[in-house]
């Protein structure tokens, strides 16, 4: 079940100031700070962020002529915004996503899992390891690839407006999807997160 | 965390030797189009070519279900919501910012 995007309307937002700016930050900043969180992890960063995004919408409100939909034109500033900020934390990989890096290597890693059986995605996320191993995978991908996976999968964009969003075409964006998909798959599986029942270790000893 | 002892000693897998033999090309072929596979992409003879051969592949088929459920906790992923607090003070952030250009 994805996340729907709240509606929104075509329409060119007013450019009286402050009525404008403030009817575009009152209907959008919680979905401009829950895409920001999702991309930052963590909130001092995403409120970096919101800020930057939501002072780049003013100054181009006068501008804005309504060809997108308000919400795809403020995750296009997001994005272009999350983009140039430096990451204060720690270094970032830049590298490219290779699919070959994702071949299972060996029967026991094909058959890793992930510690869900029988529970619904709320109750596994519950478990405090895999709800970190999940921020972290997460964390460690590229942004670019980290832009793809939030806006398809948290977000709930079409892959055509993640393409919109991010100057790409559907191609690439799907490209991109499936590449940040398998590693979060494999940093999940490849940890040995256990959950209290006693399920395998699906480590692979790494 | 536990270690478990695994009846097998692990070894370094020599290159290509503890690939997913069985079939060995058609799963990486598989691999590549897995999200398009999840997410219905893809036309129907290939769903079902794919579909044939999961039946036939225990791993892929756990390897595809440990794929669909990463993006199922990506979706369920939570975010904390903003604060009024925050919500106020970053909007008189943004408008003293605008004004001072």
């Amino acid at each position: 079940m994805r996340t729907p995007a709240p509606k929104t309307s075509r329409q060119r937002p007013a450019t009286q100031e402050p009525d404008g700016f403030d009817k575009l930050y009152r209907d959008h900043v919680d979905l401009i700070y829950r895409y920001a969180h999702r991309l930052c992890g963590e909130t001092e960063s995403a409120k970096d962020l919101v800020q930057e995004t939501f002072l780049n919408a003013y100054r181009g409100l006068k501008d804005f002529r309504g060809e997108a939909r308000v919400s795809t034109w403020l995750y296009t500033i997001a994005s272009r915004a999350c983009i140039r900020m430096r990451r204060k934390r720690k270094g970032e990989p830049q590298h490219e996503l290779s699919l070959e890096d994702f071949v299972p290597t060996s029967e026991g890693e094909f058959r890793l899992q992930i510690p869900m059986e029988g529970l619904s995605p709320e109750e596994a996320l519950q478990n405090k390891e895999l709800r970190q191993a999940l921020d972290q995978a997460i964390d460690k991908l590229p942004k670019k690839y980290r832009m793809a996976l939030v806006l398809r999968d948290m977000e709930g964009l079409s892959a055509k407006e993640v393409g919109s969003i991010m100057g790409l075409n559907e191609r690439a964006v799907k490209s991109r999807l499936h590449r940040a998909r398998l590693f979060v798959r494999r940093e999940l599986s490849a940890r040995g997160i256990t959950n209290h029942d006693d399920h395998k270790s699906g480590g692979l000893g790494s | 965390m536990t270690k478990k002892k695994t009846a097998a000693p692990k070894k370094r897998p020599k290159p290509s030797s503890h690939r997913h033999t069985p079939g060995q090309g058609h799963c990486v072929d598989l691999l590549r189009q897995l999200s398009a596979f999840i997410d219905d992409e893809l036309p129907s003879d290939i769903c079902r070519e794919i579909r044939t051969h999961l039946g036939a592949c225990p791993n892929c088929e756990v390897f595809i279900a440990s794929l669909r459920q990463t993006v199922t906790l990506c979706r369920h992923r939570p975010v904390p919501p903003l604060k009024s607090s925050d919500r106020v003070s970053m909007r008189r952030a943004i408008l003293d910012a605008a004004k001072t250009q």
